[in-house]
């Protein structure tokens, strides 16, 4: 039970985090080579950027970039301009499908014209100032990035665990699954972590390789520290949070009330067995009590005139 | 799909049959004569002074390796060997006996490649055919009695000849052959001034086998030529556990390790005879001892590194109250399961659930109650399994009973759909009763048959059905007298007769219940609580010779399948027909033909069953309903393909039979019972329809497989437990819910209700 604690309780910490930084989103699909592919990453690139719009609550701060338009120079153009308004306080999330290679000393990200090298993305990444990023790289090859990519702060994620894992992934689907319903969001708390999605997807590859009797061709791997607080999708009333100021003071109350949930569960062990039930119970109540004034306020935000559903 | 349980036991007894030791080739060098005359008598000091100075000092390269392979040094002898196998001109014989020390050395395959190397350059010569002969015996393959068959036409002085022919004689039980055998073998060690030892261990044997006792004056006359003769009595015990006695052949052991305790194949068959058992302390023991004198074998090398995985099991033990065959009252019985840690909380109800279903059923049929613990060992990896029962990977059997202790692969351990792991339990549960009733007397085919027919009859898919390879070996005649049925399983002559000789008993089981009643397979199989044969059994219950037995048998197949002996070549156009009209989507053309197939060969279940194809099509013209009705008929012929149960579920579900979909979704735990949402489903079905126990059941099986999100189980038990009336269990794993996912909303609206209702009630 005690990873439990640290989810919900870097949960908290992450949702009073959110009311002063701005998050950023960049998604770029490459090349598909075959009819089939292209369609594939060009649906997840517009999938996992609806869901980016919601998680950073503006479609202006996500940039996404698919098949002919993703060329290494508009991908630079991105990151450069991305650098340019990015503040320290501020989150920056990056999402790369498609297809890499790696010839054993460089890793490929095939797009358009010339290919991607890590080398030159990394030095680009390294321009952008925010305290928290996030990179996503569902590639084939793309554990190829992982060391190359990890910085103090920085939170990388791979398809595969190397550069040897070749063949097509099927992490990007399952990671798409997971920030766009509920079945990652572990503390059913309308937000999905990089860690809850990292579980679920890598989870979620294994068992599809498993129901086809076949080998596992890709192992995801995460590098960074703080997955469990960088939030990658927000559902239901939280996907709504920045448009309604009263929305936003309930769940602020929330958070306080997540606190003291906290607070007598790390009690537990000095407490009588039935008096911790009892007070888990009663701030239970509460939070239980103030979710249908939160859910109530949402569903009339979305009703609202330009209102999120 | 495989559906039984392969019970090869005659491959966990190969390892047992020892190697060589007598060399019967006349070109023995004459110089280790002395040595050999001290080894046979069992005089250990001069024999080892006596081939040490061979080693040291003969000229003959072949002959120190002799002296290097009787010494115990493996690897000198092998080198040895290898440099005499250069001299080109006269390496036959040494390249044979090369042959006999990879086989000693447990590298069987490297034995044959330097017989046939040998047979390339002489092919008529004896002793490499001899070599193959022994190897093939060892591995139970039917070559081996054709080219002994052949050896002895040859020349029918060949003294090891006979004996491998006696080998295989008692195996199969064709005691009077073995008499025979034995005669012949024993003028031939005589001729040749060899040691009669080999002719009074299997004396012994037959003597063993004819009256159940193992002493006897062969074993004596064997000690007194050679007190240390350790063989004997492992070969005693090789065929006891032929016969699936294993606390005999555990006694046995003993004594051949007491007499002779550098007999490594005897430590190391204790050893693995002690884990059948359940003793692995005993069994890690031994197979240590063998291990330190022979670091050869693979079986022993693979069965300690299994030990070595003990703690990765769990054992739980419980007791289960079963009705009393006195009529009145109850009485325990100790299940015991050992499950993988990582999935024994999942797989522990269902397992719990059919072995006592299994239990409760069989005792009361057959009139037998288990007088020891049972223990259920179930493996998640294939290799596992396989180690444990044949101590060596890659082996295709299901399940394994030895007696009270039965092994088999964990639902996990195979891709679900390949096997139904409950009827797996179901027939190996079935051996635990016809081994234990005769005190393991039973004749293999009445064992097998009787779990193959309780699969049908009692089991968790009940319907008989018989597979067309089956039916081919019928129509062409194929099947064997009830006398010589054990030979399908121990010696097949075909292709696929094993799995033929299934069928076969489970027909001849069935028969016996139509034509006389259950009762009369009752008796037939108490007729083995003594010693006696097949033939004598079948004579002594239906009081009519084997013979006559045989014909009403085939009389009764010919009858019960005459559709589809008269149809097969249609049958076999039909269900072509079907499956290519359904994948060009000609939904009526695929009604048409597979209907046929239906009614020329209704049994037919597996993959590619024409009742599969006809349910989809006929869903796929619109005719739900009828469809329903296909795959209810499927089920009830046995029918339990995954992917069809969850079609018919939905489809029952779909047209409001509710209570019916809930069953077939119940019935697939027996069958993919890892699978998440399953329970999550099946959970809420049961506890909707207010049925909270077995929805508890499948919400703590559901909180085991998704310890990453406790909270739907933990709510699904909070509602089950209030459901049943415990409101204090239910709140702790509401609370425990709320606290791991404290805005879950279901749990919350739970929570919210209980405090009304609280206070409402104050």
């Amino acid at each position: 039970m005690n990873a439990w604690r640290v989810l919900v309780g870097t949960v908290v910490f992450a949702t009073a985090a959110t009311c002063q930084a701005e998050t950023y989103a960049l998604i770029v699909s490459g090349l598909g080579g075959e009819t089939q592919y292209e369609q594939r990453f060009q649906s997840q690139a517009d999938s996992i950027s609806a869901a980016a719009a919601k998680l950073t609550g503006a479609q202006s701060r996500v940039t996404t970039l698919k098949s002919a338009a993703a060329t290494r120079e508009s991908i630079r153009q991105a990151l450069k301009t991305l650098a340019g308004k990015v503040k320290r306080d501020d989150r920056v999330m990056i999402v790369l499908v498609g297809h890499g290679s790696f010839d054993g000393e460089e890793y490929r990200f095939n797009v358009p014209g010339p290919d991607l090298n890590a080398t030159d993305l990394g030095q680009w990444l390294d321009q952008i100032e925010a305290g928290e990023q996030l990179i996503v790289n569902g590639t084939s090859a793309s554990g190829a990035v992982v060391d190359r990519w990890r910085r103090e702060g920085r939170i990388v994620i791979s398809a595969t665990k190397s550069g040897g894992e070749r063949t097509a992934t099927r992490f990007p689907q399952f990671w798409l699954e997971a920030i766009t319903s509920s079945a990652a969001d572990i503390n059913k708390d309308d937000i999905v972590t990089a860690a809850e999605a990292f579980d679920y997807a890598t989870r979620r590859v294994a068992e599809s390789f498993k129901a086809d009797v076949s080998l596992a061709t890709e192992h995801a791997r995460l590098e960074g520290d703080s997955a469990a607080k960088f939030q990658v999708g927000r559902l239901g009333a939280a996907a709504l949070s920045g448009v309604d100021a009263a929305l936003e003071a309930l769940l602020q109350q929330r958070i306080g009330i997540e606190r003291d949930i906290e607070a007598v569960k790390e009690r537990k062990a000095t407490l009588e067995i039935d008096a911790y039930y009892d007070q888990l119970e009663a701030v239970l109540v509460r939070l239980a009590l103030l979710q249908k004034q939160i859910d109530s306020r949402a569903a009339a935000t979305a009703a609202l005139p330009g209102g999120k559903s | 799909m495989i559906r039984r349980s392969l019970l090869l036991m005659l491959l966990l007894a190969s390892t047992a049959a020892h190697s060589q030791v007598i060399d019967y080739d006349p070109r023995r060098p004459t110089e280790l004569r002395e040595c050999d005359d001290h080894a046979y008598r069992g005089r250990a000091a001069p024999a080892k002074e006596c081939y040490t100075r061979i080693l040291t000092n003969s000229s003959a390269i072949a002959t120190r390796a002799e002296a290097a392979w009787a010494l115990g040094d493996i690897q000198r002898a092998n080198a040895l060997f290898r440099e005499a196998a250069q001299d080109t001109a006269n390496s036959t014989q040494p390249r044979v006996r090369w042959g006999r020390l990879f086989l000693q050395a447990h590298r069987p395959a490297d034995a044959v490649a330097l017989f046939k190397e040998v047979l390339q350059g002489s092919p008529k010569d004896v002793h490499a055919r001899l070599g193959l002969a022994r190897v093939y015996a060892e591995q139970f393959e039917g070559e081996a009695r054709r080219l002994v068959d052949e050896l002895i036409a040859e020349n029918s002085a060949l003294t090891e000849a006979h004996l491998l022919a006696a080998r295989m004689a008692l195996e199969e039980g064709r005691y009077e052959d073995v008499d025979a055998s034995l005669d012949r073998a024993l003028r031939g060690v005589e001729k040749q001034k060899l040691p009669p030892l080999d002719v009074y261990a299997m004396r012994a044997v037959l003597e063993l086998s004819r009256k159940g006792e193992a002493r006897s004056d062969w074993l004596d006359k064997a000690l007194v030529f050679n007190p240390h003769y350790g063989a004997v009595y492992q070969d005693l015990a090789h065929f006891e556990v032929m016969r699936r006695r294993y606390k005999e052949a555990t006694v046995l052991l003993r004594r051949a390790v007491e007499v002779q305790p550098d007999l490594w194949e005897a430590q190391a068959e204790l050893g693995a005879n002690l884990l059948r058992t359940g003793d692995i302390i005993g069994a890690r023991q031994h197979l240590t001892l063998a291990y330190s004198g022979d670091a050869f074998s693979a079986t022993t090398v693979n069965t300690l590194r299994l030990l070595d995985r003990v703690d990765e099991f769990d054992l739980r033990s419980v007791p289960l109250t079963i009705p009393s065959l006195q009529g009145t009252g109850t009485v325990d019985v100790e299940l015991r399961m050992r499950l993988a840690r990582s999935e024994a909380e999942a797989l522990r109800p269902y397992v719990q659930q059919l072995a006592s279903d299994s239990i409760a059923s069989l005792s009361k049929r057959y009139g037998f109650e288990p007088r020891e613990p049972v223990t259920l060992e179930l493996y998640p990896d294939h290799d596992d399994f396989a180690v444990r029962v044949a101590a060596l990977p890659g082996i295709g059997l299901l399940g394994v009973t030895f007696g009270y202790l039965v092994a088999m692969d964990s639902p996990s351990g195979r891709p679900v759909g390949e096997f139904h792991w409950g009827s797996t339990l179901w027939h190996e549960m079935a051996h635990v009763f016809t081994l234990e009733l005769t005190q393991h007397r039973v004749p293999r085919w009445l064992s097998e048959g009787i779990s193959v027919f309780e699969e049908w009859q009692t089991g968790p898919t009940p319907g008989v059905n018989v597979t067309p390879d089956a039916l081919v070996a019928m129509r062409d005649d194929k099947l064997l007298p009830v006398s010589e049925l054990d030979s399908g399983f121990i010696r097949p002559q075909y292709p696929r007769q094993v799995q033929v000789s299934y069928m076969q008993a489970g027909l001849l089981c069935l028969f016996i219940e139509q034509r006389w009643g259950f009762d009369k397979l009752v008796t037939l199989l108490r007729q083995f609580t003594r010693d006696t044969s097949t033939k004598a059994a079948i004579e002594a219950t239906f009081k009519m010779p084997a013979a006559d037995f045989d014909k009403a048998f085939d009389a009764f197949l010919r009858k019960r399948y005459a559709t589809l002996l008269a149809g097969s070549e249609e049958w076999q156009k039909r269900h072509e027909e079907a499956g290519n009209a359904f994948k060009n989507r000609q939904w009526n053309e695929a009604i048409l033909a597979a209907r046929r197939a239906i009614e020329i060969y209704p049994e037919h279940i597996g993959d590619d069953s024409a009742y599969l194809v006809l349910a989809r099509a006929l869903d796929k013209s619109g005719q739900r309903y009828e469809a329903i009705d296909v795959l209810r008929n499927y089920r009830r012929v046995g029918g339990w393909a995954p992917a069809a149960l969850r079609d018919l579920a939905n489809w029952l579900d779909a047209t409001g039979n509710k209570d019916e979909a809930t069953e077939v979704f119940v019935a697939l735990n027996y069958v993919d019972p890892l699978n998440v949402d399953q329970h999550r489903l099946l959970g809420e079905r049961l506890l909707t329809a207010n049925r909270a126990e077995p929805a508890l059941r499948e919400y703590r099986v559901l909180m085991a497989l998704s310890p990453q999100d406790p909270a739907p189980a933990g709510l699904g038990i909070a509602r089950s437990l209030r459901q049943l009336g415990d409101k204090a269990g239910s709140r702790r794993y509401l609370l425990d819910a709320l606290a791991s996912a404290p805005h879950y909303k279901p749990a919350q609206e739970l929570l919210l209700q209980t405090i009304e209702e609280r206070k409402t009630n104050e």
